[in-house]
């Protein structure tokens, strides 16, 4: 009961921030709030997506960071050349899945 | 009766279009939502609520960070403060978005804001940049509520699918690999100035040095830097 509380309440936030400007359709937020959205994106996602990616496990590692580095690579080049979201993502995946087959065998 | 009855002749082809734009960015989609669906699953929360993030949140990154934090037993402040921190982009594609929507019925804003989601995002302001700016204003609701339910639909039934199958798919499929990379593609596009990159490099380095600290906190910490360094670049450039 608590979780499902905490899950409406997170959705009920995630509407709201949606919503703000779509519905009301003001087209101009606040200057002070303007000047940081646009940083919001690129600093939340790579705060995810840069310790998943080279230290799944907590730590930097040789075994893990270089073929997740190395699928990050490919993925930016194909995603730079195709503009293409299934191609980049594949791609980068299927390097990825490799070098992980061949570290699963060789282990 | 609904304002979209009776103009489905005008509106068929941005609605085809919809989909089959949706459907391409959705193959994409696939290994996250089943990876995440499986993840959500084994987190020591009930799979059945831990699924009900799909329709209420609707966004895989807060989604999985809500249900580990949650299954860890993290306080309902950190979760509630990490899933919205995760979400806060949502905040900037409404800005983006709401000059394109402005003309449309005040009921349809509100569904379409529901919708709002990146790669629903990412479409529509594709088609509404283009020289015609995407059409009337029936034309344009339409394409964005064709991509956006096209969207919504299948991310409930992939993530449905992961919760449903975690149990058999097999760990040498690596699904764990997708999240990290379908992330990366969505900040990919957003990096477009020396702002954008010196917030980036600030939050994923913050974030990266500070992963020894509680769940959670890492993610708030880097978001804080990485918002206010890419403040001080833009600032300046300004």
């Amino acid at each position: 009961m608590r979780e499902l509380l905490i899950l409406i309440v997170i959705a009920v936030g995630t509407y709201a921030m949606r919503a703000a400007f779509l519905v009301t359709a003001r087209n101009e937020p606040p200057a002070r709030v303007a000047r940081l959205l646009p940083h919001v994106g690129p600093s939340v996602l790579a705060a995810i997506t840069l310790p998943v990616l080279l230290a799944p496990r907590g730590v930097v590692s040789v075994a893990e960071s270089v073929p997740a580095l190395l699928a990050a690579a490919a993925a930016w080049l194909l995603w730079r050349r195709t503009n293409n979201l299934p191609a980049a993502l594949f791609g980068g995946l299927a390097l990825w899945w490799s070098a992980a087959w061949v570290l699963d065998a060789a282990v | 009766m609904s304002p979209l009855q009776g103009l489905t002749g005008s509106v068929a082809p941005s609605v085809r279009e919809g989909c089959r734009n949706s459907i391409a960015v959705i193959v994409a989609y696939i290994p996250f939502g089943l990876a995440l669906g499986a993840t959500i699953a084994s987190a020591g929360v009930h799979p059945l609520l831990a699924w009900l993030t799909s329709p209420l949140l609707f966004g895989g990154a807060a989604q999985l960070l809500a249900v580990q934090l949650l299954g860890a037993g993290a306080g309902a402040a950190v979760v509630v403060l990490g899933a919205l921190v995760v979400n806060a982009r949502m905040l900037l594609y409404s800005v983006s978005l709401a000059p394109h929507a402005s003309d449309w019925p005040g009921r349809w804003r509100w569904l379409a804001a529901y919708l709002l989601v990146d790669p629903v995002y990412a479409l529509a302001s594709a088609r509404y940049g283009r020289p015609d700016r995407g059409g009337h204003p029936r034309e344009r609701l339409a394409y964005y509520l064709a991509v956006g339910i096209t969207f919504w639909v299948a991310w409930q039934v992939l993530t449905g699918a992961g919760v449903l199958l975690a149990a058999v798919l097999p760990a040498s499929l690596h699904l764990e690999l997708a999240a990290p990379l379908t992330f990366l593609l969505l900040l990919l596009p957003m990096l477009r100035n020396r702002a954008a990159y010196a917030a980036a490099a600030a939050g994923g380095g913050t974030a990266l040095a500070a992963s020894g600290l509680p769940l959670g906190l890492g993610l708030l910490l880097g978001a804080a830097v990485g918002i206010g360094v890419g403040a001080l670049v833009g600032g300046r450039r300004a």
